[in-house]
């Protein structure tokens, strides 16, 4: 590999990848460089790999391994999985529920907000003030709004009452709160995904833009027939990146359905309090069900790192 | 089909506290039918100009109108225009097909197969039928250029704008899609603006050009005649390459009286000049002849400083005293014979005839006067 | 008094060009995309009808602001009213309740007699204070830690790597979870009797520390747990900056006869600016949503003693202790502190026309 490299170092490489193999050729620092990044990689990997071996070992392999090894033939179990599955998988569709209409709607709502924020010919003054009050939103801590928010679903929008007709199917009515969630998540996504939407929009070619215009196409039909059918790439990341956040989000969650024992609780909410009781904390049940909780997300991630990456980028 | 006419249009924009003006009462007429070219540097306005007809910027004052009717505050989607993107602007999600159906589909309620009919016609007649499935990234340049050209085409519009739609083609493409450009604007016949900064497309291709400069129109014509009779000094500078010599001379007696010579006019010409005196006078390269020997008072000594051999021709950079530095003296640029044996320091004799000069008012550019285009004509017959 | 006369004027173009298309179709065209009456608009859709005021007055409007602004108008504007009032509608709100002395099990705020009293509450309450400045220290030292290891990080993976991709993935991994998830990971760590913590500082003779237990250790372990979450997310920001570097900077500083190391330090980092901004400002907006982080590692809304911040102490006095006015009031602070870090960078953006 590094003989090819050297070799076509005279032809089409750049300055700077002579450069990098300059320092590659100096192979103290080159193995250095190597050991460095893969103590990095242990470093971000250990926490979650002492995790993995911990949710496999008996009470008894827990005190007598390395926390960090995985357990003996004796010492494995799968028995805490089982109860880390029974306990979350009530919360894991209920996180569906919410999750995946939330993601979706705010990831549409987003792409149109920003493409009427981007391409429409308006004064762009005023268009950067409203992009800017959208982009603060961001920023908000939530805390902030955490008080009037339980007020408003408590006390001035009654879903409980609107949606009477749902629970007369004998669906509990806990589930309002998924609703009060969707609706809550939307609201307070807009932001993120408006402005990843119109990074995006904004290096499309305005005389595209301009032709489809001149062609007859109303800004209805431009974004139909032009920009939303160019916007796959950047709905794939906003998708996930949304995804991510909505499904690992507790705040919201504790505040609107407050209990883990309510049959609407979310994943993270019953996560939140597994494996704690009286008599201690169960190590092996909280890391089997960090674990279980962290599926879809790891899942995503695997699949989809660089979309991810872009949008945390962004 | 109908005139297109514009009536004192002016476009300023804001930039902070200044306001900047980017095209400045321009009032122009074209025809039916008619191929217009509007040239110039950029930032002239010329794509202003253009935008403004296709309404894509506001106008701030003064009035576009078609045939009879105002399309000040008609949107773009309804002024039956179509235009032709220096970029191609081709939507790179749909085949080369249905690009050239989108914009039937928008702006009419044609049935889907006469749409399909027009856009096979059209294809046709630029040669696309066989790159009708495929998509824009898989078009070379010259391809997307042509489906650029079929989309505006197959709406068939009441004017055609075209903002640079030559200049991301390599050199030799360029030259056959401005013959091909032409003949199809000769078959089809409808009245076409197109935007270039490239003289050379203004000359060929156009009925008519309008050479624009700072946001104002500098002059309106035929290219032979904004080439022979320039309305201006910008205008005799813009044209031409090598562009044309200028001297600062002053009129005294029959005399324009420059740093480096002197030059004795006769009196067609004084009167033309009238009583301006500070003057700038103007002689096309082509016009400056070699002579063996110095016979009269057109004709000037003078040493060769550099040669650039073109092959048709050599472009000479001649200087009136060989003892200057060749940094700011006086030069005169002449063009030759391809086949001239000239060198580098060599002494030779520069003829100016008189009946070649331009001369321009130095304080307003304004030319006062200009060789006759008969005359011009006349001149090639003799040689 | 001219502007009116100007939509006067364009009112009754419009009307004109109407009869003109109408007068068009009527002729029969020569051809067929004409006889349908060349393009649907929509004033050729009622022909005949006078201009009406919401015409003019959408004239008026679109000429003010730009010929597309009320086409646009319903793409933005709804989802702007509902994110604006989830926004700036509740933090309006929060204010206001913060104002009052509402608390306990009332259904409503009693907003009849307004006074900064919860304020002045605050600071005499030590509690406050504590998490006041446990949120500056965890915010100042998370965001440099965290922008420090993503700086090295994206310095060593751009060095033309082998596997780089592989690297990027692993370091950004933690970044994916939940916090409740890491909570669950660092946990266990941090465990007095088993957690690698213990037994790694035990390799060198040291410990055991109680890691969560020690008030003067607990924020310092927190802040490395939130490094270890987020310094992937420093490095991909900072590897999107150094990309964007031309090669010649490197060809030019090492042609200058620079090392390495200067070569960074006075050519490289310093057009890192930007990316520093930006991710800095979003680390600190991390840092202040910590809470999910401290609530799961308790499992309850009081965290462990020296690492209240002021996103904790907010819901705990207003969820557990029904202090909702108090809460209201921190909330405040909160938004305040995050408002003193963005709103000079929106206004940097904003100036530099980068929104």
């Amino acid at each position: 590999m590094k003989d090819d490299t050297l070799r076509t170092d005279g032809g089409t490489a750049t300055i700077t990848d002579r450069l990098r193999r300059n320092v590659e050729q100096m192979t103290i620092e080159d193995a250095g460089l190597y050991v460095v990044l893969l103590l990095a990689a242990g470093f971000y990997l250990v926490p979650i790999e002492s995790g993995l071996v911990t949710s496999i070992k008996t009470g008894t392999a827990i005190v007598q391994t390395a926390p960090f090894a995985p357990p003996g033939p004796s010492g494995f179990t799968l028995a805490k999985w089982q109860a880390a599955v029974e306990a979350l998988l009530r919360g894991m569709g209920n996180s569906m529920l919410y999750a995946v209409p939330a993601t979706i709607i705010s990831a549409f709502v987003g792409s149109i907000t920003a493409y009427g924020l981007t391409i429409p010919d308006w004064k762009q003054s005023y268009k950067a003030l409203v992009l800017a009050l959208i982009i603060a939103g961001i920023f908000i801590p939530y805390q902030a709004v955490l008080v009037p928010l339980t007020q408003f679903w408590s006390q001035w929008a009654q879903l409980t009452d609107l949606l009477s007709f749902v629970w007369a199917l004998g669906i509990p009515d806990d589930y309002v709160g998924i609703v009060e969630l969707v609706v809550t998540h939307v609201a307070y996504g807009i932001p993120i995904c408006t402005l990843l939407f119109r990074t995006y929009y904004k290096t499309m070619s305005e005389e595209m833009i301009e032709s489809a215009r001149l062609d007859g196409a109303t800004l209805r039909r431009v974004y139909r027939r032009i920009v939303f059918p160019l916007s796959g790439p950047m709905f794939a990341v906003v998708l996930i990146y949304q995804f991510t956040q909505i499904w690992n989000d507790l705040l919201f969650t504790l505040v609107l359905v407050s209990t883990e024992s309510s049959p609407a609780a979310p994943v993270v909410l019953i996560l939140a309090g597994l494996g704690t009781s009286m008599e201690g904390q169960d190590f092996a049940l909280r890391m089997a069900g960090a674990f279980f909780a962290a599926l879809p997300t790891l899942a995503v991630y695997i699949f989809f790192g660089d979309e991810f990456a872009e949008g945390v980028a962004a | 089909m109908a005139t297109l006419e514009l009536d004192s249009i002016t476009k300023t924009f804001q930039d902070g506290d200044d306001e900047i003006v980017a095209v400045d009462d321009i009032s122009m007429s074209i025809d039916d039918g008619e191929f217009l070219v509007v040239v110039g540097p950029s930032g002239c306005g010329k794509s202003t100009t253009l935008r403004m007809i296709a309404g894509l910027e506001t106008i701030t004052s003064g009035t576009i109108s078609l045939g009879d009717r105002v399309i000040n505050d008609v949107p773009s989607q309804e002024r039956d225009i179509a235009m032709v993107f220096q970029s191609y602007a081709l939507y790179p999600h749909m085949t080369v097909r249905q690009n050239m159906s989108f914009g039937l589909e928008e702006s009419t309620d044609l049935p889907d197969d006469e749409i399909s009919r027009m856009v096979s016609e059209t294809a046709d007649l630029l040669d696309i039928p066989s790159l009708l499935d495929r998509k824009p990234s898989d078009l070379s340049g010259g391809q997307q250029q042509r489906v650029a050209l079929g989309r505006a085409i197959v709406r068939d519009p009441e004017v055609f704008l075209m903002d640079e739609p030559l200049s991301n083609l390599d050199a030799k493409l360029r030259a056959q899609m401005r013959t091909e450009l032409q003949r199809l604007q000769d078959d089809l016949g409808v009245t076409t603006v197109y935007v270039t900064h490239d003289q050379t497309e203004a000359m060929t291709m156009g009925d008519r050009i309008a050479i624009l400069d700072g946001g104002e129109l500098q002059q309106i014509a035929t290219p032979l005649e904004c080439y022979h009779e320039p309305a201006n000094q910008f205008v005799a500078s813009f044209l031409g390459e090598p562009s044309m010599n200028f001297f600062d001379v002053t009129l005294e007696g029959d005399r324009l009286v420059g740093d480096a010579f002197e030059y004795p006019v006769g009196a067609e010409i004084r009167d033309d000049v009238g009583d301006v005196t500070d003057l700038v006078l103007g002689i096309r390269p082509e016009s400056v002849e070699l002579v063996e020997a110095a016979g009269g008072d057109h004709d000037f000594e003078m040493t060769v400083d550099v040669v650039e051999p073109m092959g048709d021709e050599n472009t000479l950079y001649l200087q009136f005293d060989p003892d200057a530095d060749s940094e700011g003296a006086a030069t005169l640029v002449a063009t030759t014979d391809g086949l001239t044996p000239v060198s580098s320091g060599e002494a030779v004799v520069a003829r100016i005839p008189e009946e070649a000069i331009h001369l321009f008012d130095r304080n307003t550019g304004e030319a006062l006067h200009n060789r006759s285009m008969e005359e011009a004509a006349q001149q090639i017959d003799l040689s | 008094m001219s502007n009116f006369y100007q939509r006067v004027r364009r009112a009754i173009n419009l009307s004109a060009s109407d009869d003109q298309r109408v007068g068009d179709g009527d002729e029969g065209g020569r051809d067929a995309v004409r006889t349908d009456g060349g393009v649907v608009s929509e004033d050729s859709r009622n022909p005949g009808s006078e201009p009406g005021v919401l015409d003019r007055l959408a004239a008026g409007i679109d000429g003010r602001l730009g010929s597309d602004f009320l086409e646009s108008s319903i793409f933005w504007i709804p989802p702007f009213l509902l994110m604006g009032l989830f926004v700036y509608g509740a933090v309006i709100w929060n204010f206001l309740i913060s104002l009052t002395d509402y608390q306990r099990f009332a259904n409503a705020p009693d907003y009849s007699n307004l006074d900064f009293e919860m304020y002045t509450r605050a600071l005499a309450d030590s509690g406050f204070i504590d998490a006041a400045v446990n949120t500056f220290i965890l915010l100042v030292a998370f965001t440099a830690g965290t922008l420090a290891v993503g700086l090295i990080l994206a310095i060593l993976i751009d060095r033309g790597i082998r596997f780089e991709n592989s690297f990027r993935t692993i370091y950004l991994l933690p970044m994916s979870l939940s916090f409740v998830v890491t909570a669950q990971f660092w946990l266990w760590i941090y465990n007095f009797n088993n957690g690698i913590a213990n037994r790694v500082i035990g390799v060198f003779g040291l410990g055991p520390i109680s890691w969560l237990g020690d008030q003067n250790i607990v924020l310092w372990a927190v802040i490395f747990a939130l490094m270890w979450q987020f310094s992937g997310y420093a490095m991909v920001v900072y590897l999107a900056g150094l990309r964007a570097i031309p090669d010649e900077h490197y060809e030019a500083a090492k042609v200058d006869g620079a090392s390495t190391l200067k070569m960074y330090w006075r050519v490289i980092i310093p057009q890192l600016k930007g990316a520093t901004i930006s991710a800095a400002v979003v680390l600190m907006v991390f840092g202040m949503k910590a809470f999910d982080f401290l609530y799961s590692l308790v499992g309850g809304y009081r965290p462990p003693n020296g690492a209240d911040i002021l996103a904790t102490k907010m819901v705990r006095e207003a969820y557990a202790n029904l202090n909702w006015a108090y809460g209201a009031a921190i909330a405040i602070v909160l938004f305040a502190m995050a408002l003193g870090v963005i709103g000079p960078y929106l206004v940097y953006e904003f100036r530099r026309n980068n929104l």
